[in-house]
């Protein structure tokens, strides 16, 4: 398989703070790769830096065909090649549920009104909220909201999904309802997919791939079932003792 | 104290002659004032986040140059009285011209000055009503469109510029019914408005009370009307 994401030596740095050091990391085509480690870690950074919400400060990164920064004013192709789902959601709200997921398709890609909009229809009943339609962001709740988000992100079209803890701002029982959705959109569509998560039953269960970062480097990398079986760095053993206690 | 509600009837025709340049000089003054108001406000934040992506390359000075010209016109403005603006540009600047330009006559007709003076004030002032709502839009919003890969435009006219309208709107009526008012400072370059009229009946006439309370409940209608205009535009908006 052909890799479709690749960093090379990437830096990130704010003002004087460096938090991604020298990673390197590549992503096949059809790979779940699901991203680990404690809170400041710069796994969010590091995914920010695939689509480019984040500029990488040094090294390279090249996404399909684009390479960054050599390609810098091509950021919006990547954008529509990789869609994004964050931890709040950030649906708008002022747009109903159908105009969110519309809204991609119509406005990014060019198609017709009508036709962005039976895209729209086909992945919201994808995601069990073909009755929630008309309803605005405010009236759904989280777990919902982010299957909209999902639904909204996979309406353009995209390679690659990157997940940003999907699941860490819901209450605990709508945590499933999304990690389904994922799970079905991994196994139905062969999506390439970067899932940051403290959710270990999804990490090994739809996970081809596991890395673990921690101060900004990856620490340790491998199937998913193997590291959490047998962590080697000491790090990693704490974390993983810390995530299973909860 | 003998009040003569005749006199009332008597002045309203020229006062309402008064009231109607009142309100030309009122539309015109914050349709333009909306204008820049709007250039000068995304001016102000040109280049940072809140409009989404970061400039780079060329456009890293021009963004900073965009800001600065906007801080500057907004500051100045608003660093200044609204009557030395206008007495400025109906009496100096006319002659600034004629000395630059090396003109035999040139000049502003005082409802030319009074609207201009209007724009660029009520301009500044709207400007920061439009920053203030562009940078409290959820930075996450703005991401989440740029994730979708829209243009910038895109994200300016259907994301940011719909959730930073309806923040907009309360300070914006604001802003009207205080250009409104403002334009009665306009009798001291002669325009016929409202409070003019009402001064010149009562050279004539001396009836302080009969006229003054006439003109003030005249304004007071026109700022109701505006007041109530915005309130049903803000009620029509879907909300959240």
């Amino acid at each position: 398989m052909a890799n479709i994401i690749e960093l090379k030596n990437v830096c990130k740095s704010f003002g004087n703070i460096e938090v991604l050091h020298n990673i390197d990391l590549t992503v096949e085509e059809g790979e779940v790769l699901v991203v680990i480690g404690p809170s400041g870690s710069g796994k969010s950074t590091l995914i920010r830096c695939i689509n480019c919400l984040e500029m990488i400060t040094s090294g390279e990164l090249l996404v399909d065909t684009i390479r960054i920064p050599h390609e810098r004013n091509r950021v919006r192709q990547i954008r529509l090649e990789v869609g994004m789902v964050f931890q709040q959601f950030n649906l708008f709200p002022h747009m109903t549920a159908l105009e969110n997921v519309a809204f991609g398709p119509h406005k990014a890609r060019s198609v017709s009104k009508k036709e962005a909009n039976e895209i729209a229809r086909d992945l919201l009943n994808k995601v069990g909220l073909a009755e929630f339609e008309n309803k605005l962001p405010g009236q759904l709740s989280g777990g919902q909201q982010q299957r909209v988000a999902i639904a909204r992100a996979l309406a353009v079209n995209p390679k690659v999904m990157l997940f940003d803890e999907p699941t860490s701002a819901l209450d605990p029982e709508m945590i499933g309802e999304v990690l389904d959705v994922m799970k079905q959109i991994a196994r139905e569509s062969g999506m390439t997919m970067v899932v940051v998560t403290h959710e270990m039953g999804f990490a090994s269960q739809v996970g081809n791939r596991l890395i673990f970062m921690d101060e900004g480097r990856i620490v340790e990398e491998g199937k998913p079932q193997e590291i959490m079986k047998n962590p080697t760095s000491e790090r990693l053993k704490e974390f993983l003792a810390h995530v299973k206690h909860h | 104290m003998d009040f003569q509600f005749s006199i009332i009837l008597e002045s309203i025709p020229t006062l309402l002659e008064g009231a109607k340049l009142t309100w030309i000089i009122t539309l015109l003054g914050i349709s333009g004032g909306m204008f820049f108001g709007v250039l000068a406000g995304l001016g102000r934040i040109a280049g940072t986040e809140a409009l989404g992506e970061k400039p780079h390359g060329v456009f890293v000075p021009i963004s900073f140059l965009i800001q600065k010209i906007s801080g500057g016109y907004v500051e100045t403005v608003r660093g200044t009285p609204i009557i030395v603006q206008a007495m400025f540009l109906y009496f100096a600047f006319p002659m600034l011209v004629k000395a630059i330009m090396d003109l035999e006559r040139f000049r502003i007709e005082a409802l030319t000055a009074a609207v201009i003076t209007i724009m660029f004030n009520a301009g500044a002032y709207i400007a920061e009503i439009v920053r203030g709502a562009v940078i409290s839009v959820d930075k996450g919003l703005v991401e989440a469109g740029m994730s979708l890969g829209i243009t910038r435009f895109q994200l300016i006219s259907h994301v940011i510029g719909p959730l930073a309208l309806r923040r907009m709107i309360p300070p914006l009526g604001n802003q009207f019914i205080i250009s409104l008012k403002d334009t009665s400072l306009f009798i001291v370059i002669g325009v016929g408005e409202l409070t003019r009229q009402g001064q010149e009946i009562m050279a004539s006439n001396f009836r302080a009370l009969e006229i003054w309370l006439t003109v003030a409940i005249m304004y007071l209608i026109m700022t109701t009307v505006l007041a109530v205009t915005l309130r049903t535009f803000e009620k029509r908006m879907k909300m959240f």
